[in-house]
């Protein structure tokens, strides 16, 4: 028996077979997601595993980096302070762990003069100098995605493969570089990558320019020394690696991780004491490029659950929603199964199999599919960061957690409408006792002075209040997954792009080494450029209120308002030059983390180095942590006058090769600008398949919910029909339903798409950088228009099922 | 007295896979104003055929329909629909009320939908058939017997030339349906409407004026008995 009972419900359920596609589909789009993101973040992380590993072809990825760019060491320095390191660590009591490496080397920025026949360029560079027997931070060269071999004699040069294609760089190729002394050709004889350089943004900077607009390469010790003019192991940077990988705090946890680093900063810090060393100390989650990607790496593995739930409950609201539907227009079946004695188990079984089946089937699409999604995914991230992705599995870890989940969502909502379907009462229902209700008093005096035709259309709405907030909550849902992201996306470019885009109105900026600006200024005078001298160093540290350290920009400007870069302050006022201790500015992000306030007094660390400060003002949200200072008082603090130099150029003027020389590095504002419109770009496309999806199932949602109301409300609209109600009335009542529901779904769209956006802003911001989330008004209204919208567009279907309703066969059922 | 409406010949037949059926099989009469005609029939006789036919829910396949002095449109929807808004009332065995309006709610949107609402002929017709305590109580707050006379009062409301229904008193006890049915005379004589129910009650036959039996989709006997004027 309860196989014919099966066979009728599946009957039943293949009459509506546009629904049950739709839930189908809902299904298979929330495995295939779930997959896709487990897979693709599986495969990234071994990715990175592979990349910083300790062994023959991994790069080995230090632990802890002691850095001082205002300065440089000798190699006595160097020496002698690892010596004392290595002697302090024998003497030491608070870790286990050894010292495997401690390494000196030089990081500069500096330039390439790149020609071809287009004529010569000047690429902003980054150059490292490695010893060919470095044990740290060495190049990655991957078997099959990397050339040639890694820089030992002082004419060669390994280039960064994320720009080599882009500038048609090849091994053999002769290529000349500068680090604001002289210019120097090097030969490439290798093209790899290194762990610090996965995203190709220059220090300080969270965007990466377009391909080509930056370049960073790999020099021997020797070959640096060649570019800088210093002696053989002069370094401005130590690096050290210790046994195994000891665990350091993630800036995006609110659990304390770091302390077995902690306790190797402890000996680094009293080894700079003992050698009278000026530097910064920091770990993987302090040193950005390293944290940015493995932020990114987590959230990626974060978004796999989140993602897979959103979808599962969409699907499992829409099963809910059918099924109870289903029931209820099977209801009088149902009563006449159970007057013949049919068990409530029986009836209550098909009921639970229903979704079971729906849920195998959408899980048997999506568990084929999502590979191919994550393999998509995975390419995107090869075009978008630069790096090979060889290794692509998704392991059954995957699979099984996904299915499992979503079966049990997918179970759970079909469980409802089986109990109410196997709870009946068939003498209630064959009597009509069921479909009798009784309205609701307060809607009738909250809609009895609008006319009556309108008052039932809100009455009808409201009529399964239950069914119409799952409505909302799915709608919600779908547009958590739209609206969010573009909520996100428009923050961001509002406040990081707005800035520089409308406020800044310098051309070019030029970086230097310390206090050697005047050849720059003299190229500026001869070319009747209007310059501003700056300051700007990554070398802040700032304790937070748990105690852990966490480092920010410096910046030096002698105006905040008239000057090339104008900042906008949110609160406060702008620094002045009468304090008793330097007036700062802070941005939003910051003094959100670090809870401070304006008018406080804090101790932060410059260059290592305590320093009292006065906070006088906050500047408008940026992504990046940064401290403003007058120029002269950051100058006084840190003894450099100057780092770079904005400057404005006249109609004609031109970089040229003496400026590229005079430099260390050249950015072009407009060149910065395409690249955060490019990462903006590259970051919303990531995204946009979700958001079309989310789109998608708002119109699903919208669409089955219209679909009941309209079947629900045959009983009345035949009625009215057969006493002669025209079409266009019961058309314009429809609408006016359609109108409504369409109006609260997009508020409450709105308000989720908001929740959804300040949740994930939350889950993407950490000290590194905090994405403001802002209702942008455009994207608000969007929303609302798109959900009413999608309603509207819903009404004709209810008229055409108005237009072909056979009243007679109506009036035979409303006379049984 | 005027005549209301004329069927000639009338023919309303189904094609299905066993054959043709011919629910209407060249049926002819005529109904005069103020006339309270009663359809006898056992089922599948062909009686609620006839009902959709005269309230143009239903396209006769041959024949006449003239109501006053016109033909009905047929096949039509949208006039169809015109034609029940001008000149038909219904009322159904369940009654169909709407649940979520009031008693008084109920009355006002079919005024509305036929573009003459008129709030104090709803109150006036829900005195009529006694209910003028219960205007702002839902359908599922009265009995059967009250929510039959709220569909009454409906089905007049618009002033229509022709009343129908089809076992309006089928749901109801035998006390309730004979106060239902005073009810229901009483209000088409005050309002002067023309009335056709159909009805497997013998009983009834006392509330009409005449009585058409039909059988296998055929007129069998047309019997007339009494004028219009009578009482019951």
């Amino acid at each position: 028996m309860s196989n014919l009972l099966n066979k009728r419900l599946a009957r039943s359920l293949w009459r509506t077979k546009i629904r049950l596609i739709a839930v189908i589909l809902m299904v298979f789009v929330g495995v295939f997601a779930g997959i896709t993101f487990g897979g693709y973040a599986h495969n990234l992380g071994n990715m990175y595993d592979a990349m910083q590993a300790d062994d023959e072809e991994g790069a080995n990825l230090a632990d802890l980096w002691i850095d001082n760019r205002s300065t440089i060491w000798t190699p006595d320095q160097i020496s002698n302070f690892c010596e004392s390191l290595a002697h302090n660590w024998d003497l030491n009591t608070v870790t286990p762990l050894s010292l495997d490496s401690c390494e000196g080397r030089t990081i500069t920025q500096g330039a390439m003069f790149y020609s071809n026949e287009d004529g010569e360029r000047i690429i902003n560079s980054l150059w490292h100098g490695i010893p060919p027997d470095a044990n740290t931070d060495r190049v990655w060269m991957p078997k099959g995605n990397s050339e040639g071999r890694t820089a030992v004699a002082a004419d060669e040069i390994v280039i960064d493969a994320h720009v080599t294609e882009a500038l048609n760089l090849s091994i053999g190729d002769a290529v000349i570089i500068g680090a604001g002394n002289i210019t120097v050709e090097f030969s490439l004889v290798g093209i790899g990558y290194h762990p610090l350089h996965v995203l190709m943004a220059p220090e300080g900077s969270l965007f990466p320019p377009e391909s080509g607009e930056y370049v960073v390469g790999y020099l021997s010790d020797t070959g640096m020394a060649r570019l800088t003019g210093n002696a053989i192991g002069t370094s401005n940077t130590i690096i050290l690696d210790v046994e195994g990988t000891p665990s350091y705090d993630l800036p995006d946890t609110q659990e304390y991780e770091g302390i077995e680093i902690d306790a190797v900063k402890m000996i680094v810090e009293s080894t700079l004491n003992d050698t009278e060393l000026d530097a910064r100390v920091r770990d993987r989650g302090q040193n950005e490029p390293v944290e940015i990607m493995r932020q990114d790496l987590a959230g990626a593995e974060r978004a796999t659950l989140p993602f897979t739930v959103m979808i599962a409950s969409i699907a499992a609201i829409t099963i809910v929603l059918s099924l109870q539907r289903l029931v209820q227009s099977q209801a009088k079946e149902i009563a006449v199964l159970r007057t013949l004695g049919v068990r409530r188990s029986s009836l209550m079984l098909g009921y639970l199999i229903a979704p079971l089946a729906i849920g195998g089937v959408g899980c048997a699409l999506g568990a084929s599919a999502g590979p191919w999604g994550m393999n998509g995914m995975l390419d995107f991230y090869e075009d978008l960061v630069g790096l090979p992705i060889v290794e692509r599995t998704v392991p059954l870890s995957i699979y099984l957690s996904v299915i499992i989940l979503t079966m049990l969502v997918v179970f759970i909502s079909g469980a409802f409408p089986a109990v109410k379907a196997s709870r009946l009462e068939p003498l209630e229902v064959l009597s009509g006792q069921s479909e009798m209700r009784i309205g609701s008093n307060n809607l009738r005096k909250i809609t009895s002075w609008m006319p009556t035709a309108l008052g039932l259309s809100i009455r009808s709405s409201v009529r399964k209040p239950i069914r119409l907030m799952m409505t909302f909550v799915a709608v919600g849902i779908s547009l958590m997954l739209f609206g969010s992201i573009q909520m996100m996306s428009a923050g961001m470019e509002d406040s990081f792009l707005g800035g520089l885009e409308e406020d800044q109105n310098w051309d070019i900026q030029v970086y230097i080494m310390p206090d050697a600006e005047e050849p720059v200024l003299d190229w500026a005078e001869n070319n009747s450029a209007d310059y501003e001298i700056i300051i700007e160093m990554p070398l802040g540290l700032v304790t937070d209120s748990e105690d852990i350290e966490r480092s920010f920009n410096l910046v030096g400007l002698d105006s905040f308002q008239s000057g090339m870069r104008p900042i906008s302050i949110s609160e406060g006022n702008m620094p002045n030059a009468n304090g008793t201790l330097p007036q700062v500015m802070m941005d939003e992000g910051s003094m959100q983390f670090l809870r401070w306030s304006v008018g406080e007094k804090h101790t932060v660390k410059i260059n290592g180095a305590p320093q009292d400060i006065e906070i006088v003002g906050i500047s408008s949200a940026e992504l990046a942590r940064t401290m403003y200072f007058l120029r002269e008082d950051l100058s006084g603090i840190i003894g450099v006058n100057a780092t770079s130099i904005y400057l404005q150029l006249s109609e004609g003027v031109r970089v040229d090769s003496h400026l590229g020389e005079i430099s260390t590095g050249i950015v072009e504002r407009q060149t910065l600008l395409d690249g955060i419109n490019d990462l903006l770009d590259q970051q919303t496309t990531i995204f946009q398949s979700m958001m079309y999806l989310g789109l998608l199932f708002t119109v699903v949602v919208m669409f089955n919910t219209m679909i009941m109301n309209v079947a629900e409300r045959d009983f009345e609209l035949a009625t009215l029909r057969v006493l002669g109600a025209s079409t266009k009335s019961l058309g314009l009542m429809l609408l006016f339903e359609s109108l409504l529901i369409g109006i609260i779904g997009g508020i409450v769209g709105v308000l989720f798409a908001y929740g959804g956006a300040i949740g994930l802003a939350a889950s993407f911001s950490s000290w590194q950088f905090m994405i403001p989330v802002t209702i942008v008004p455009s994207v608000a209204w969007q929303l609302m228009a798109g959900v009413v919208l999608i309603s509207v567009l819903m009404t004709p279907v209810g008229v055409w099922r108005l237009r072909r309703m056979d009243l007679v066969e109506k009036v035979k059922d409303l006379s049984q | 007295m005027r005549k209301l409406l004329r069927m000639q010949n009338l023919e309303r037949h189904y094609k299905t896979p066993a054959g043709t059926v011919r629910a209407l099989d060249g049926v002819s009469f005529e109904i005069s104003e103020g006339e309270r005609v009663i359809l006898l029939g056992p089922s599948g006789s062909g009686k609620t055929t006839l009902l959709n036919c005269l309230s143009a829910l239903d396209s006769p396949t041959g024949g006449d329909y003239i109501f006053l002095e016109n033909e009905v449109p047929r096949n039509n929807s949208e006039k169809m629909t015109s034609f029940r808004r001008e000149n038909i009332g219904y009322v159904f065995q369940f009654f169909n009320l709407l649940q979520d309006l009031t008693v008084l709610e109920n009355i006002l949107l079919i005024q509305e939908l036929s573009g003459n609402k008129n709030p104090s002929r709803a109150k006036d017709l829900l005195e009529l058939v006694g209910l003028e305590d219960e205007i702002d109580r839902f359908p599922g707050e009265i009995s059967g017997g009250q929510q039959q006379r709220v569909a009454i009062a409906r089905s007049i409301a618009k002033r229509p030339t022709l009343l129908l229904g089809d076992e309006l008193t089928g749901n109801l006890d035998s006390e309730t349906s004979n106060k239902v049915m005073e009810v229901l005379v009483g209000a088409c004589k005050k309002e002067n409407i023309t009335s056709v129910f159909v009805t497997h009650d013998e009983g009834l036959v006392k509330f009409a004026t005449r009585v058409i039996r039909i059988d296998s989709g055929k007129i069998i006997s047309d019997e007339k008995i009494g004028s219009s004027d009578d009482g019951f």
